[in-house]
């Protein structure tokens, strides 16, 4: 477990009849139900597609019915098994990926589907359930120096109850330096180093005046923050290095340069890394959009399934591509598609999932799921599968209140071969 | 107006005893404290007060949210010693800073979010309720009844943060106003508590009526009652249930009987009777507000002229009289609401003044009666409840005013303890903060921060001479690749993004923020201007237009911001090139940026939360992502680095120049207090392993401004 003890709850002292409950955090306090199996992944990289993604114009196309719209589906490497054509590179990657085509969605509404596909649950009052990316950082050891959790290009889900040290850490611009994990710009190493140093003393002097409890954890942060500065996988953040025939190879777009990072960050250690886009909530010009969207996400998609592969990291990394839910399959009249969540799909590569196979399938017409209706939880439960963790396990809130990882949810077996 | 509810309040409070004379600070509120501290068995001696300077850098910071320059400390230290504290508080609270910092207080409690539907205008209208002391109560009824337009009638942002919902409205109505967590009982009757899902219900239905609507034609968004409720009983999943009815409004909580007359109620009354006489003196006759509103009193409470100043509001009033009608019509007012919000703000509701209270011990003290301070229920009673009820009722008795709240905590004996003492182990710790008698550290909160590292580092105002630091820095711009361009020259396509622009949307009301270095958007505030806000344009459609756009068009910008930038086929490839800037930064004050801020910025990094979750508190706790700002941000760079303008700037260089009057000056405007000899020593050795006495008196301000003891309270 990584999510370290910052954290002196208020609970925790209040429910204290004896010292030794003091000083433990949340995550001692973890209930334990079942316990877990052995991973087949050790890295997650999830690309959330905000704003609810045309399953008919991606992964689940209706050859020949009215539904299908200017977009033709193509073959891929796998016989049976077409995409849309603005996946033309993707589609030659068919054998390492599988595609879930009956994921039946509940919620129409952006925010209450995001919350939904994000963490399982759905919004109520008074609690706020972490993230996927915050549920792993909370149940897995860290790799090395790099943070567990980090997300790319935008906002990922917090970490809700599970507290600050499970949240991600963020990259607002894939590819740009961040200033904030270096010495400011002028102050040479030896003086930050001095620096340092002598924040370092201060601190314990202070600290030798004043032993509240609260005042430690503040050094152990610095410590943290220090030994990510001083780490060499830094390097894997820094894209000006990265030759400009493999940039151009994922496609220079924030999107290509987000899959590059992801990719870098998961060699690195990283557990789970989250690369977000957003634009899919194409209500007018559907087709032109879709297209452009496939332009910047195929071959960004493809290079990093090719390249884990070539690198032998595939096996132990698992991706996900997900909205928080479809679109209608009837085209309205603005020539675009709106919110639909009966049915939709998710495309999965790499980390244990036998590739070459679809798991079930949506109606005709794209409209509900036919076979093997596959909950939105399942997912999680999917993914808790491939890392090891129990989805069923029981973990504290704040206020003593036990919550299950994923709510309820039951692994998509098949997808594991 | 203000100043005649200032001058009750004060005189109630005077003769009540609550400020006593200068210098002696006592409070009676530590009479009770103590009374109820010893009826509880608790025998523990209370911490000592902290030192006078403490007590500055403590109440500054609490009050008006940043630490006290060098000057104030000397006007401070100038003052009659036994009379210092108490002129420090009457002139915290009475400073403009105090409605700025006591926003961050409401708009956390009302999660009041800018981005959010009539979101900014609402909060410049409680940073403007602050600012001209309009009674809590006053404000709760507002924002509890009001129908109208979002942005135009302000306070309508309230209801429309919760897109009018009535199930979601009961909810934070009784857990925001009244501290009571109903909200469990929607569902099922509550597992903790008496609540039924009837008595949830009943709460719920008064918001029934109340419509959210959005104009076809503007697109603006407005709330109105309808004829029917849409809250019914029993609710959808009772299966048993045939027929359904529209729930009538209940208010499920209990209050003092009309019968009982309290002596802070007696008192209550009298100033509201006191208030109303003094209002009718000061009129020079009839003006037309009153003509308007004493014509009709249900089409008063239908329209707004809060908010504005004396000048602006017969203007506003003859403006009032043109739409009066068309206003009526549309944003009908709520019969049912208004009866709920009398409820709520009544003085025979404990509930309401209790909450308050609770909350703002917790915010100054640094832990409510009741914990979580939104739980007030039968088996998590207050640990002192007399003492809480004291406060709650002195509150009700000066008419809700909340300065004077603010300033009688403040001056409390309790207020002024140090933290537990050095080696004591953790249960004695704890009965001593639980009692009250120490005070548990707390750290700034992350507004407060932002403002004291700005303060300390003379960062409102530029510092460097112009130009005296001009520095390159690359910034990236995006260059179509070859193949696809028709023509040669290089097209600079967006040169970095402007975060705020794409949390938040577009708003014409924000400042733009100065050139920065790349990747440092994260440390800037950028203004709102509350004024702005809450100037009503009537007749510009236009604007309006352009304030509310539908999730669905401003979707459709983006996606054609996005084809523009990614057609189809067109490759680009991110170049970096230099721009010449001048790195003289000033910094605006966090109190009155948007919130929440974005995510990852300074400030919500500090602790805010993003104000959507009900009941979601701000964290103490650190994170990495604190460490990496602090250590290697601009902010703390800029503060540390000494400016030629800024005071300090004649200890290091020039013939002035002395390392101990350096070292000196640099804790007292960082520290609020003098170095020690010992500290003195240590810190010369600091300074002199520096190349010159410049970088290290910067190097000594980068620690001391990244030491525990600056972001934590004295």
């Amino acid at each position: 477990m990584s999510c370290k003890g910052y954290k002196m709850t208020r609970r925790a002292m209040i429910g204290a009849t004896g010292a030794t409950v003091l000083g433990l955090s949340v995550r001692d306090l973890i209930a334990y139900a079942g316990s877990s199996h052995a991973p087949t992944a050790e890295h997650v990289i999830l690309f959330w597609n905000g704003g609810g993604m045309s399953h008919v114009d991606t992964w689940d196309p209706k050859p020949g019915r009215p539904v299908q719209g200017d977009l033709e589906p193509i073959n891929t490497t796998v016989p049976g098994i077409q995409i849309s054509e603005i996946f033309p590179q993707v589609a030659q990657q068919m054998e390492h990926a599988a595609l879930i085509r009956s994921i039946a969605g509940t919620q129409g509404d952006h925010g209450r589907a995001t919350y939904n596909l994000q963490t399982s649950y759905l919004p109520g009052p008074n609690l706020r359930h972490p993230g996927f990316g915050s549920v792993v950082a909370h149940e897995l050891d860290q790799k090395g120096d790099l943070p567990t959790y980090v997300s790319i290009s935008g906002q990922a889900p917090r970490a809700g109850y599970l507290g600050q040290k499970c949240e991600a850490y963020y990259v607002s611009a894939p590819g740009d330096k961040d200033p904030y994990l270096a010495f400011p710009e002028g102050i040479a190493e030896v003086r930050g180093n001095r620096r340092l140093e002598v924040l370092e003393k201060y601190n314990k002097k202070f600290a030798s005046k004043n032993d509240d409890p609260r005042l430690s954890a503040t050094q152990t942060s610095i410590d943290d923050a220090v030994r990510l500065m001083r780490s060499p996988a830094l390097e894997a953040f820094e894209l000006q290095k990265v030759p400009s025939e493999t940039l151009d190879r994922y496609g220079d777009t924030a999107f290509g340069r987000g899959a590059l990072l992801a990719r870098r960050l998961v060699e690195n250690g990283v557990r789970f890394v989250q690369v977000n886009r957003g634009g899919f909530d194409t209500h007018s010009n559907n087709f032109p959009a879709m297209q452009a969207h496939g332009d910047v996400m195929d071959p960004a998609l493809a290079s990093l399934i090719q390249d884990l592969k070539d690198r032998g990291m595939l096996d132990k990394t698992l991706i996900m591509m997900v909205s928080e839910f479809g679109r209608t399959p009837r085209i309205n009249d603005n020539a675009g598609r709106d919110h639909w969540a009966a049915v939709f799909s998710c495309f999965m590569a790499g980390g244990g999932i036998k590739g070459g196979q679809v798991i079930g399938s949506s109606d005709e017409d794209a409209m509900r799921p036919q076979d093997r209706p596959v909950e939105v939880a399942d997912l999680h439960a999917t993914l808790c599968h491939a890392l090891g963790i129990n989805h069923e396990k029981e973990v504290m809130t704040p206020l003593q209140r036990p919550m299950k990882l994923v709510d309820g949810g039951s692994p998509v077996m098949e997808l594991f071969g | 107006m203000r100043k005649i509810e200032r001058f009750l309040a004060v005189t109630v409070l005077a003769m009540t005893g609550v400020l006593t004379s200068q210098g002696a600070l006592a409070a009676p509120v530590d009479g009770v404290l103590a009374s109820e501290n010893a009826d509880l068995g608790v025998e523990q001696a209370p911490a000592a007060a902290i030192s006078d300077l403490a007590f500055l850098r403590r109440a500054s910071v609490d009050l008006v949210g940043r630490i006290p320059t060098n000057q104030e400390i000397d006007e401070y230290l100038a003052w009659d010693k036994a009379a210092r504290r108490g002129k420090l508080v009457e002139k915290l609270v009475d400073s403009d800073r105090f409605a700025d910092r006591w926003t961050i207080f409401f708009g956390d409690m009302l999660r009041i979010r800018s981005g959010a539907t009539g979101g900014s205008a609402l909060l410049a209208y409680v940073h403007n309720a602050l600012k001209n002391d309009m009674p809590y109560n006053e404000l709760a009824h507002k924002l509890i009844v009001t129908n109208g337009k979002a942005n135009f009638t302000p306070e309508v942002g309230f209801v429309l943060g919760d897109n009018a919902d009535p199930f979601a409205l009961a909810s934070v109505t009784s857990q925001v106003f009244m501290g009571i967590r109903i909200g469990c009982a929607q569902c099922h009757d509550h597992p903790f508590d008496v609540w039924t899902r009837e008595d949830f219900y009943g709460l719920a239905a008064y918001f029934g009526k109340t419509r959210r609507q959005q104009s076809n034609f503007t697109n603006a968004v407005y709330t109105t009652e309808a004829n029917d409720s849409v809250v019914m009983w029993p609710p959808l999943d009772d299966l048993q249930a045939e027929d359904r009815s529209q729930m009538k409004p209940r208010f499920p909580f209990e209050t003092i009987a009309a019968a009982d007359s309290p002596e802070f109620i007696k008192r209550f009354d009298k100033i509201v009777a006191a208030k109303a006489k003094a209002e009718s003196k000061t009129d020079d006759g009839p003006n037309i507000d009153d003509l308007l509103a004493k014509s009709d009193d249900k089409v008063k409470k239908t329209t707004s002229n809060s908010g504005l100043d004396e000048l602006g509001v017969e203007s506003q009033a003859k403006k009032d009289i043109r739409s009066i009608d068309v206003k009526a019509a549309l944003y009908k007012h709520s019969e049912w609401r208004n009866q709920l919000a009398d409820s709520v703000t009544s003085p025979r509701n404990r509930y309401f003044a209790r909450n308050i209270v609770n909350r703002l011990w917790k915010e100054l003290i640094g832990r409510g009666f009741v914990e979580p301070i939104d739980d007030f229920r039968a088996d998590n009673l207050p640990t002192h409840e007399k003492t809480m009820d004291f406060l709650a009722e002195e509150f009700v008795a000066t008419g809700f005013d909340f300065r004077s709240l603010v300033k009688t905590i403040a001056l409390s004996d309790v207020y002024q303890r140090g933290h537990a003492p050095n080696g004591i182990d953790a249960i004695d710790r704890e009965v001593l903060e639980s009692s009250f008698l120490a005070l548990p550290m707390r750290r700034m909160l992350s507004e407060a921060l932002f403002d004291s590292i700005v303060t300390a580092g003379h960062l409102f105002e530029a510092k460097h001479t112009a130009g005296r630091n001009e520095k390159t820095i690359s910034v990236a711009v995006r260059v179509p690749l070859k193949p696809e361009g028709d023509d040669e020259s290089v097209k600079v396509v967006g040169d970095g993004e402007d975060l705020a622009n794409i949390v938040t949307g577009e708003k014409p009301e924000m400042k733009k923020p100065e050139m920065v270095a790349a990747g440092y958007q994260l440390e800037q505030a950028i203004e709102l201007n509350f004024d702005e806000l809450l100037t009503k344009k009537e007749d510009d459609l236009k604007l309006e237009a352009m304030q509310i756009k539908s999730a669905e068009e401003l979707e459709a910008e983006r996606m054609m911001v996005m084809e523009r930038e990614t057609r189809p086929g067109m490759r680009y490839r991110t170049e970096y090139v230099d721009r010449i800037i001048d790195d003289n930064p000033r910094f605006t004050s966090s109190m009155r940026m948007a919130a929440p801020a974005p995510a990852g910025h300074f400030i919500r990094v500090f602790g805010q939360t993003s104000r959507e979750e009900l009941g979601e508190l701000r964290q103490q706790e650190p994170s990495m992502r604190q460490a990496l700002m602090m250590l290697n941000g601009s902010l703390t760079d800029h503060a540390s680095r000494v400016g030629d303008l800024e005071p300090m700037y004649a200890l290091v260089a020039g013939d002035k120049a002395s390392v101990d009057a350096a070292v000196t000056l640099a804790y007292r405007e960082i520290l609020t207090r003098d170095v020690t000899a010992e500290e003195l020593e240590t810190a010369k050795e600091v300074v002199g392993a520096a190349s010159d006495l410049e970088s290290g008196i910067s190097d000594l301000r980068w620690v001391l401004l990244n030491c525990n003891e600056f972001r934590f309270l004295p």
